[in-house]
């Protein structure tokens, strides 16, 4: 497999007024697929771009097995693309869009024809080899999109949002068909999307972009569970603010004690501790000395989970997510006492 | 059922209404072309008249010739404009629509006048001028029905795609742009060669003898001769157009149908 690593060296790139991307430092290891994950305009399009070959940077370097390829055109960086919006060429039927690349590198019929029904099979459409891109549905031409960009063995595979245009469930499937390709193929691989459970379900790390750099970019457990940064924290998953205090080395949250994560911004004082749904457990009140800290304002079934909004006595509102056995314990109304699970926590100013 | 039959009835009387509109004036001058009044009978003795007329081969051949130059024109000009204008050069599509529309402001006389006085004499001399005017006449209908049609194809994905894939710009032209636009580009061109065909004003105007001012001359001596000219024009036209659209399919790609 010719895949390699991929580097991006103090990238810029400016339109204008506007810095799509500062100075993007970014290393991505053999066969490791990276998300670039953010909100609309934080340059993760951009990036792809310019790795491609589509846009050019103002400053900085990308880097593909250790070579500068900054200066070389698209069709000289061996590397394959799929995009949002399927971009195969109408004229030619699924098996010739795949062997357009080969077709490009001058690789005999024999290979072309071979290649193209092997990777019209690994994406599980062999017998749509001579149907044109209009005969087939959405999630077929983005498969046969993904077998055209394989199929003369890329150094680095980009992916642009490439299930942004299909309904959920074809979406889904294809999110594992991707993710399992890829791992089969080992290549390195480029993913950039908006959509935070994507990014978490299919890559090796995350890197979560915001205003033209990469906020934080690590494994999507750790990002989920230690984000280094307020921004990484409102952006992946849902968030609570709880009015919280830093005492001695401590946090103390909803009457309890965990620990403030060395990369909060605030490391003293009164503030409001950065807490997931799951890491706040709601008890009812078993015995008379038990004093309430919060009251039941809502409950909503979201499957095997049910969500619970608690209203704490400064009157903010958090929430927190629990079995839905457990969160039939409670009712609107009901007086509860919340605790947040030991952890380490972010702490931002209130 | 019902509801459909109630819909699919205003269509039905449309559609017989338009064919009337269409057969009935044809028709009539068909059946009118082939009475021979001296015989009190029908039969091809008008069509005979212009066929073995002395210049009819000539002016016909000139027409085509004219039509296909302006075609020719016309693509040259108008491909790379449309192309260019879908792969990034969008903010100056009112301009160019705008100059687009001219021909259809302005005056054909106004037009005809104007290129012979401000024409060097060398254009002026030289029919193939006939070409250039008639692709003038003929951008407003070309460039709309090139631009939508490109419009509705994602061109700059599809080049970048093919760039990313390994097409270097002569590849992506050939092998992608050109195959894409193919049919939109044929759309154009049945359009100009129509127009060009049966184009009459600028040529009589500017005293260029074609095809159409010929049948315009003969038509004084000979009615019928005359009808039998227009309805072989008609139908000429509709043929050859025919025979265009069947003939010029998309090549087979070389992707992987043939060999290197």
């Amino acid at each position: 497999m010719s895949s390699t690593t991929l580097s991006l060296k103090s990238v810029s790139r400016r339109f204008k007024d506007t810095i799509a991307l500062d100075s993007l430092d970014l290393d991505v290891a053999q066969g490791e697929l990276v998300s670039l994950l953010g909100p609309s305009g934080c340059g993760k399009t951009t990036a792809l771009r310019i790795i491609a070959g589509l846009d050019k940077p103002d400053a900085g370097h990308v880097l593909v097995g250790g070579k500068d390829v900054s200066q070389l055109p698209p069709n000289k960086r061996n590397m394959g693309m799929v995009f949002q919006s399927y971009s195969l060429f109408p004229n030619l039927t699924a098996a010739e869009n795949v062997a357009f690349g080969l077709a490009m590198r001058n690789e005999p019929k024999r290979l072309r024809v071979q290649r193209s029904q092997e990777l019209l099979e690994l994406v599980g459409l062999p017998k749509h080899a001579k149907r044109f891109p209009h005969q087939l549905s959405g999630g077929q031409q983005q498969r046969v999109a993904l077998a055209r960009a394989l199929a003369f063995e890329p150094d680095v595979l980009l992916l642009d949002e490439p299930l942004s245009a299909l309904d959920a469930q074809v979406r889904a499937n294809l999110r594992d068909e991707i993710r399992a390709l890829q791992i089969k193929t080992g290549t390195t691989t480029i993913f950039v999307t908006h959509d935070q459970e994507e990014a978490m379900a299919m890559s090796d790390r995350v890197a979560v972009m915001h205003q033209g750099k990469i906020s934080q970019i690590a494994k999507p457990d750790e990002l989920y569970h230690y984000p280094a940064n307020e921004f990484v924290a409102g952006f992946v998953g849902q968030m609570n603010r709880i009015p919280a205090r830093v005492e001695g080395q401590k946090l103390v949250i909803a009457d309890s004690i965990a620990n403030l994560h060395p990369l909060s911004p605030l490391q003293g004082g009164d503030g409001l501790a950065l807490v997931r749904p799951e890491s706040v457990n709601v008890e009812t009140l078993r015995e008379s000395k038990d004093v309430s800290n919060a009251v039941v304002v809502s409950r909503a079934f979201l499957g095997p989970m049910s969500k619970v909004v608690l209203s704490l006595q400064d009157g903010s509102e958090i929430s927190s997510v629990m079995t839905s056995s457990k969160s039939n314990d409670f009712s609107s109304g009901d007086a509860v006492r919340v605790s947040v699970a030991p952890g380490s926590y972010l702490m931002v100013g209130a | 059922m019902k509801g459909l039959k109630s819909r699919q009835l205003p269509l039905t009387i449309g559609l017989i209404l338009a064919t009337i509109f269409v057969v009935l004036p044809l028709g009539s001058a068909a059946e009118f072309s082939l009475r021979e009044p001296l015989k009190n009978t029908h039969g091809f003795d008008n069509y005979v008249w212009f066929f073995e007329a002395p210049d009819f081969a000539k002016y016909l051949g000139i027409s085509f010739g004219l039509a296909l130059a302006s075609a020719l024109i016309l693509l040259v000009i108008l491909v790379p404009t449309v192309v260019w204008l879908n792969l990034g050069g969008s903010k100056f599509r009112g301009l160019v629509e705008f100059i687009s529309l001219l021909p259809l402001v302005i005056p054909v006389v106004a037009l005809a006048i104007g290129a012979q006085t401000a024409l060097p004499d060398f254009a002026q001399t030289n029919e193939v001028i006939l070409a250039f005017m008639y692709a003038v006449l003929a951008v407003p209908y070309a460039y709309r029905t090139m631009d939508t049609g490109l419009r509705s194809i994602p061109l700059q994905t599809i080049v970048e795609a093919a760039r990313g894939l390994g097409a270097d710009w002569l590849a992506v032209l050939f092998k992608v742009i050109i195959p894409v636009i193919r049919s939109t580009v044929l759309s154009a061109l049945f359009m100009t060669l129509a127009l060009s065909l049966g184009e009459f004003t600028i040529t009589s105007l500017l005293h260029w003898d074609t095809f159409t001012t010929w049948v315009t001359t003969m038509s004084q001596s000979n009615i019928l001769g005359a009808i039998a000219l227009s309805v072989f024009s008609l139908v000429s036209v509709f043929v050859l157009l025919l025979v265009i659209s069947v003939f010029i399919k998309p090549t087979k790609s070389l992707i992987i149908s043939e060999e290197n």
